[in-house]
């Protein structure tokens, strides 16, 4: 799996070392792809398009 | 897993913003419930639908014996729906006694301003706030939640502060059920196991063919291969958000074909059942698993429709188990439960009819009918349930069958509807009457139950009208210089709007009945500020709508373009369209506008087997009221029998009720 750097703001990442730490993560990374993972999964998932389109399809008012 | 476990999971909030459900407070279900027996009783029966100018016709006729009884001891008015006369809206005016200025249901839609997309408008929901994760597991630390978006309180909370007992079977717009101690069961918004309105399963040997039948989705094809004379699928559940990666969760089934006789053998988690060609399997209930020690509950009907030359097996909706619910289906919990143990599994989904089916060709009309009475009988056996047990305050029961029959079957009763065939109408051209007469037969039912101090309340929340032509209203204001797209030359008959010029919009339409327009400030690329401005170009706009004429046919395709603020009262009213349109007979808002997309022409033919229905303006598709009482209001409205119930029990009006009693 290719790996890329992203720049952090120095005092949010002193912020993610310590809450990292803290929450019994293995690494800063683990951590910083889990928040990122969970924000993505929350725009995804927040009443699409799609979902509002299947919904409505199945109530047969839309095409 | 339990209903509790399930919305904790955020399982539900990743299947779709309706299929989590408001938790219910245990300690509302626990508690003793106080009941005072009534002298007085309340029965009301909801016909979904039933239109005011066929009702009359019929009852002329004398093909409503029960009705013309009722009426002969009490009174009949024609019923003044709500605006825009939708399901969701209409019944939200019923439950609450206000009308969408205060309840804040509008459309089925709302939009969502910052992205101009449609949003859900019955409910929303929230996954798990907090969670971890144990390698390609997520686990769920907090609950999700799910919040119902109507506002104001329902008449049966009301009646429960007064120590009413109501039985509320399957009122629609009421998922998840708001907290009460009364019985209810969720009914028109209560999604399938996978949080949609309906998504069938359709297995086929011959998917090419169905996939050109499927045009208006709603279903999950699958292509399938007989080997030897055995064929293995899957069927789609809920996405499982156990795992990292979010998969959907299925469950393998197998089906042996009969090399001879048009007989198949289905095997499912440990079910084998026979099915001749044609023939429908009873409830089979299905667990989908999502870690080892958790599933989910759901239970279907298969249908094999066709053996040879094609294998053609149609799976139901996969619906919420009323015994094992993993979503909320009714208050208390335990309602769902005993019915599912009186009555076995039943259909759950707010529409349980699958009208895509019909409109895809996945079922036939016949099939379609078939299903329905399956409905239809299942709730006759509850409804007898509840009619013998019936001795105080209120039971409201509820029929979809009135409002889906006339949906797919107006095109025989129409013979210049687009889809009007000939040889089905002689086939199926008393369909409509028929649902009429059943509703009848219903009425006699309750009748011969109530005694003399039982009120009987009939009721729909609107008429019906023919579906001919299609209005796409994006379409319409582009041609009127209201909306600007990118690259005029482009197709944009797509959804979301992809070639709009926002910078250059300054109106557009989202949902059934509503137009918006592109406020600065308010829309995320507004353009048109808001107070005079706004005011005066709606006004225009408003104006131009009534005058829009369909040059096929030479008719307005809208008899009223009403500005919101001129007919919302209540503290939702800022949150409505700016314009709900009230379209004329044989008029309806085109397939694709609703979502943005922008047709070539703004008006067109309706193709499709879904040719009646209800988006008109009030005053062309008023419902009914029939009651054994004298009503002494001349045109009552669905919002004036909220108060009128609560009256019938000596109880006075909240001040946010914008109906007055009738009686």
């Amino acid at each position: 799996m290719g790996k890329e750097k992203i720049k952090l703001d120095k005092d949010l990442l002193d912020k993610v070392k310590k809450l990292s730490e803290l929450a019994g993560y293995s690494s800063v990374e683990e951590f910083v792809a889990h928040c990122l993972e969970k924000e993505i999964s929350k725009l995804e998932e927040s009443d699409s398009e799609e979902e509002v389109k299947k919904k409505l399809k199945g109530l047969g008012y839309i095409s | 897993m339990n209903r509790r476990d399930f919305l904790k999971t955020g399982l539900a909030g990743a299947a779709g913003a309706s299929l989590l459900g408001a938790a219910v407070s245990p300690d509302l279900i626990t508690r003793a419930y106080g009941r005072t027996a009534t002298r007085q009783k309340l029965i009301i029966l909801g016909f979904d639908g039933m239109d005011s100018h066929l009702f009359q016709v019929w009852l002329a006729e004398g093909k409503l014996p029960a009705f013309k009884r009722l009426i002969g001891q009490g009174d009949f008015r024609t019923l003044g729906t709500s605006i825009p006369p939708q399901s969701p809206v209409a019944w939200s005016n019923f439950i609450t006694g206000m009308d969408p200025g205060g309840h804040g249901i509008f459309d089925f839609m709302n939009r969502d301003p910052k992205l101009y997309i449609p949003v859900f408008s019955a409910s929303e929901t929230e996954e798990a706030k907090r969670t971890i994760r144990l390698g390609n597991l997520v686990l769920p630390l907090s609950a999700g939640k799910v919040k119902q978006l109507r506002r104001g309180r329902a008449f049966w909370q009301i009646l429960e502060e007064h120590d009413v007992p109501a039985t509320i079977f399957k009122m629609p717009s009421n998922y998840p059920p708001v907290e009460t101690r009364q019985k209810t069961f969720s009914g028109m918004g209560t999604p399938d196991i996978l949080g949609t309105y309906g998504i069938c399963n359709y297995y086929s040997t011959r998917p090419a063919r169905a996939a050109e039948e499927l045009g208006g989705g709603g279903a999950r094809l699958h292509e399938v291969y007989l080997i030897g004379n055995r064929m293995d699928a899957k069927l789609a559940g809920p996405v499982n958000t156990f795992k990292k990666d979010r998969p959907d969760t299925e469950v393998d089934f197998s089906v042996w074909v009969d090399p001879v006789h048009p007989v198949a053998k289905v095997v499912i988690q440990g079910q084998e059942f026979l099915l001749r060609e044609k023939e429908w399997s009873d409830w089979k209930r299905v667990r989908f698993g999502l870690i080892p020690t958790q599933s989910v509950a759901g239970i279907c009907r298969f249908y094999l429709k066709e053996i040879r030359p094609d294998f053609k097996l149609y799976v139901t909706p996969v619906n919420i188990d009323p015994a094992d619910p993993a979503l909320p289906l009714s208050t208390p919990d335990s309602y769902s439960k005993e019915l599912a143990r009186r009555f076995g599994p039943f259909f759950t989904k707010g529409l349980p009819a699958d009208t895509n089916a019909l409109g895809n060709g996945l079922l036939d009309e016949q099939e379609f009918l078939d299903m329905d009475n399956m409905i239809l009988a299942e709730k006759d056996d509850i409804l007898e349930y509840e009619l013998n047990r019936f001795d105080s305050g209120v039971l409201f029961y509820y029929v979809s069958s009135t409002d889906q029959r006339q949906h797919m079957f107006w095109r025989f009763l129409d013979k210049t509807c687009p889809t009007y065939d000939p040889l089905l109408a002689s086939k199926f051209g008393s369909v409509i009457p028929d649902i009429y007469q059943e509703a009848d037969r219903i009425l006699d039912r309750v009748m011969r139950k109530a005694d003399k101090d039982t009120v009987i309340m009939v009721m729909s929340d609107h008429g019906f009208n023919p579906f001919r032509r299609c209005f796409n209203l994006n379409s319409w204001l582009r041609d009127s210089g209201y909306h600007a797209l990118i690259d005029p030359g482009k197709d944009s008959n797509e959804d979301f709007f992809p070639n709009t010029d926002w910078r250059r919009t300054r109106a557009y339409g989202v949902g059934l009945n509503a137009l918006y327009l592109n406020i600065r400030g308010r829309e995320s690329q507004g353009i048109v500020p808001a107070g005079a401005e706004a005011e005066r170009l709606l006004r225009e706009i408003a104006a131009k709508l009534e005058q829009a004429v369909d040059p096929q046919t030479g008719e307005r395709a809208i008899l009223r373009a009403f500005v919101s603020k001129d007919i919302y009262h209540g503290a939702a009213a800022g949150l409505a369209p700016d314009i709900v349109l009230g379209f004329n007979r044989g008029y309806r808002i085109s397939w694709g506008s609703p979502t943005g997309k922008i047709a070539r022409n703004a008006f067109e033919d309706n193709k499709d087997k879904w040719s009646g229905d209800h988006m008109g303006a009030p005053e062309v598709i008023p419902g009914i009221l029939a009651m054994n009482r004298k009503i002494k209001a001349g045109t009552p409205a669905l919002y004036d029998l909220t108060p009128t119930i609560l009256q019938v029990f000596g109880v006075d009006p909240p001040p946010e009720m914008r109906g007055r009693a009738i009686l």
